[in-house]
């Protein structure tokens, strides 16, 4: 026997042993004393004596034992249910407010001034008529006289479809920012913005109506020279896409994408160990099955410690970052090369393609429908040229190696759903690859 | 490498580029590495901006060994014979004195001293003490240069790390390694310049996971973070080609999207199509670079022999400790080696000699193998802890298998060597039980100060402009411990 409290001074108190024969005695010696109890007239019972009275009866009345179980379980229902709807956090105010105080740089526990709820002076004052809590700030963020609310989010639908803001840094409007590059243009998108009832979906329409929007996006070397990275924006926008939405893409473009809305985060594709390598084992990842592997990429499960890896370009969240990453590195192109996401995706567009080219299509026309499911337009003889060169080149290779043809088409768990032979399929998939990481189909233009 | 990989990688080269004249030659490469960078100069990608370059670089990468958990320096390093001579009585409050520690411990007043578990030795020329925990660590001591004065902010273990590897205890800052490849750009095409490996003792009980804000790059783009090369059959995510597609036929793949993305640069004129076709051709020799980095067949016996038992097994230190150094052959900038394990609250007579045997030979072969290939002078090695442990016990004297120390950030040592450190010497004492430093104290950011000098780096100007503010890895602090740079 050994004590093993890290606590020198925390001993066992009274210490018994008890033998028995009995496979399941008890503990208790109560025998003795319900009989005690029993003797005693039921009125003069004390309640311990009266307790241990009923729980014998309780025990030995098997009805009693039925509903008792009935209502067990009844409660237990009753909980699982409860357990299983979701719960939702709500904020609200503490119904004493808690005392706030200026901390002596930033240390917790040095208290200077106490301070109130208010705006920095800088800023439109906080009216002492609205409500002093988080309602009254909503209120003041989204009154028509502060222009700050509306001026960052237009900012940001511009950073979104044209690459980069119209304010460079959509983080910071403050006195350090960047001077907006068309200030009256920002200014006009603000107050319609406001003035149409916050309409997000009308913001967009007019951004992408406008005429610069639709401008084309071809470089000349003029051009390139005035204005390198098109601030001025005599050209339409020409970006890579982030990571989330070349996936989203790619679901989209082979028909794999499940479009429901809402519900649980859902476990994509990803390689094995990450999770079990960043917490030792003790987290393991668990892909998910059937339509979880197609849903938007917004619904990927994110674990913080270990993202996942397929958004190459996400900042880690750890701080609030909401500048577009648009630097390619060797590692992105090998994400959507070898990414069981982007094989999968590519067997599947040569599925639709080969469907939609009808059943006596010929490759040529299975090529161009693939194409153009994924650019939006036909390709050129030249480029059509290429195409159909690497379909028979894969083609040959399949056919001689029908195995790695059948390994190919394994590559992700959607099955295999085509009347195209396999080496067929295999090559059809091996252009759709070649397509999805055209820089025409990463970039938006 | 096998030459048929070689002949394909040479008849792309000519083909993208050599065509200097359709606009797809060096200018391409260097926008793809050095664009967001400091560096982001069409002359070229590893060239430091003026006004960071102060002082001719001493070193021109650093390799990391960090050691997660805090190592105890009181039973490792920092040879105090008062320690053992007031062994089981109670620690002096003068030393103390209102100090925070871990909940665990609480308060310290009170708590009883513990000796050192393991003797040490006076080794080398230089005499520096040594536990006999690190034997061969301790037949280096001559090369490295001991700081027994580090102290910290931090108490607890992921606030720590950050705190040494961005400056910042909470996450969300650029690490070190970040800074570095943001200032510095990167030396090899084919490898990225900022690389962490992780590993950690068998039978470990210690549950402090690798967060990877421990090499994130906060709000720098995100290429600058560090990339994980993992022990398993692909050491960079996604390398593999997908089952059932060759080598010769993703070469002719890449190929022909090559020729595609050239036409419709022909046509659009948008450099940054130069820039994907570069980039595409990287990864693919990425895919042979790689795997031939991590195939360590060509090492000689006496080689891995250096590195001790462990290397033969992928995923150890002592791997990881070789692959840093073929990594820093080829040019890679910052190597972060993290090996977890070694918060010893109870295991100072038990796991403690697990994790010191997984680290001491590893770590002494490295610097060994650096200075037999005329390495070491350039390559900064630094080994180290978050903070170091309690020299006081944490658990009870009568329990001599339960023996433990406690987090402890006012006092700890961590060592360096090459790259422009002085070599064979001590800087900075801690007091004579190893509680307080004393002299020529370290702060976290002085030492994060003397890393980016020895590379050339002024901590003051190597920023980076968010919300509204230049951030630094040293925050507003940090002065360059100038006694150990030779």
């Amino acid at each position: 026997m050994r004590h093993d409290s890290q606590h020198d001074n925390h001993n066992l108190g009274r210490f018994r042993l008890s033998v028995s024969a009995t496979p399941d005695a008890k503990l208790s010696t109560g025998e003795r004393r319900l009989q005690d109890a029993l003797a005693i007239e039921a009125a003069k019972r004390s309640e311990a004596e009266s307790k241990l009275v009923t729980a014998a009866h309780r025990e030995a009345t098997p009805r009693h034992a039925e509903l008792e179980k009935l209502i067990a379980d009844k409660e237990n229902e009753l909980n699982s249910n409860r357990k299983g709807l979701p719960k939702v956090m709500v904020m609200e105010d503490m119904e004493k407010k808690r005392k706030t105080y200026i901390l002596d740089i930033g240390v917790y526990n040095k208290r200077g001034k106490e301070v109130e709820i208010g705006t920095p002076a800088a800023l439109p004052a906080f009216s002492k008529d609205l409500p002093q809590n988080r309602l009254g700030l909503a209120q003041w963020l989204t009154n028509g006289e502060n222009p700050l609310t509306a001026r960052v989010t237009v900012n940001r639908f511009w950073q979104q479809l044209f690459g980069i803001g119209l304010i460079k840094s959509p983080e910071n409007f403050g006195v350090q920012s960047e001077v907006p590059i068309h200030p009256r243009l920002l200014d006009w998108l603000a107050v319609e913005f406001q003035e149409s009832g916050w309409d997000v979906k009308q913001l967009i329409r007019t951004l992408v109506n406008s005429h610069t929007y639709r401008q084309s996006s071809r470089v000349s070397p003029d051009l390139l020279e005035a204005d390198p990275t098109n601030r001025l924006l005599a050209r339409g926008a020409r970006y890579r896409m982030p990571a989330w939405m070349i996936r989203d893409q790619a679901l989209s473009a082979s028909g794999l994408l499940v479009d429901k809305k809402g519900g649980a985060p859902v476990n994509s594709y990803q390689p094995e160990g990450i999770w079990a390598e960043a917490t030792f084992g003790k987290k393991r990842y668990s892909r998910g099955k059937g339509d979880d592997l197609y849903r938007r990429s917004i619904y990927s499960f994110w674990r913080r410690i270990a993202a996942p890896p397929m958004f190459f370009d996400n900042p880690g969240r750890e701080t609030c970052s909401v500048t577009i990453s648009l630097t390619n590195t060797p590692l992105h192109a090998l994400s959507t090369l070898n990414d069981t996401t982007y094989v999968e995706a590519a067997r599947a567009l040569a599925n639709r393609a080969a469907s939609s080219a009808g059943k006596n299509g010929k490759p040529a026309t299975q090529i161009a429908h693939a194409f153009q499911l994924v650019v939006a337009r036909n390709p050129s003889e030249q480029e059509q040229e290429i195409l159909e060169n690497i379909y028979n080149r894969a083609q040959l290779r399949f056919t001689s190696d029908p195995g790695a043809a059948a390994n190919f088409l394994k590559n992700g768990e959607s099955p295999r759903n085509s009347e195209l032979p396999e080496p067929q399929h295999a090559a059809l998939a091996t252009v759709c690859l070649g397509i999805l990481n055209l820089d025409e189909a990463l970039t938006k233009e | 490498m096998n030459p048929l990989t070689q002949h394909q990688l040479n008849i792309n080269r000519r083909h993208f580029f050599g065509k200097s004249a359709t606009g797809i030659g060096t200018a391409a490469l260097s926008t793809l590495l050095g664009k967001e960078g400091l560096s982001a100069n069409p002359q070229g990608n590893d060239k430091i901006p003026d006004y960071i370059r102060q002082i001719a670089p001493k070193a021109k990468r650093v390799i990391y060994l960090f050691q997660n958990g805090a190592p105890t320096h009181c039973d490792l390093w920092d040879y105090k014979p008062k320690l053992k001579e007031l062994h089981n009585t109670p620690v002096p409050e003068s030393y103390v004195g209102g100090k925070r520690f871990s909940t665990m411990t609480g308060n310290a007043n009170g708590k009883l001293l513990l000796a050192p578990v393991e003797p040490f030795k006076q080794y080398g020329q230089s005499g520096a003490w040594v536990s006999d925990f690190m034997p061969h660590i301790g037949g280096i001591a001559d090369k490295v240069c001991f700081v027994k004065s580090m102290h910290t902010d931090a108490v607890n273990h992921a606030p720590g790390i950050s705190f040494f590897m961005s400056g910042a205890e909470l996450p969300g800052r650029p690490t070190m390694g970040a800074w570095l490849s943001y200032g510095l750009g990167t030396m090899n095409d084919n490898l990225p310049a900022f690389v962490v490996m992780t590993s950690v003792s068998k039978g470990t009980t210690c549950g402090q996971i690798f967060y990877d804000f421990y090499w994130g790059s906060g709000f720098l783009p995100t290429r600058h973070q560090g990339v994980k090369f993992r022990p398993a059959s692909d050491p960079v995510l996604y390398l593999s080609n997908p089952d059932g597609m060759s080598k010769p036929m993703r070469r002719e793949l890449l190929d022909d999207i090559g020729r595609l993305n050239e036409m419709k640069h022909q046509d659009y004129g948008d450099p940054e199509i130069a820039t994907r076709i570069a980039q595409y051709e990287m990864a693919y020799r990425m895919q042979t670079s790689v795997p031939e980095l991590a195939d360590i067949s060509d090492e000689p016996q006496e080689v891995l022999d250096l590195y001790g038992p462990g290397v033969h097994e992928s995923g150890t230190f002592a791997r990881n400790a070789l692959l840093a150094r073929r990594l820093a052959e080829r040019g890679t900038q910052f190597i972060q080696l993290m090996h977890a394990g070694w918060d010893q609250h109870r295991s100072l007579t038990t796991e403690l000699y697990t994790q010191c045997k997984d680290t001491d030979q590893p770590s002494a072969g490295l610097i060994r193998d650096l200075e037999q290939r005329g390495m070491l002078d350039e390559t900064l090695v630094i080994w180290g802890g978050e903070f170091g442990r309690t020299p006081f016990l944490q658990g009870n004297m009568k329990d001599r298998k339960g023996w433990g120390r406690d987090h402890h950030p006012y006092a700890f040592t961590t060592w360096m060597a090459g790259g422009g450190v002085k070599p064979g010497i001590t800087h900075g004492a801690s007091d004579d039980i190893g509680f307080n430093a004393v002299h020529d104290k370290v702060h976290v950011h002085d030492f994060q100060a003397t890393v980016l000098h020895l590379l050339g780096i002024d901590h003051e100007q190597l920023t980076f402009k968010f919300q509204g503010r230049h951030f630094r890895l040293t925050d507003v602090h940090g002065k360059v411990v100038k006694d150990i740079v030779s």
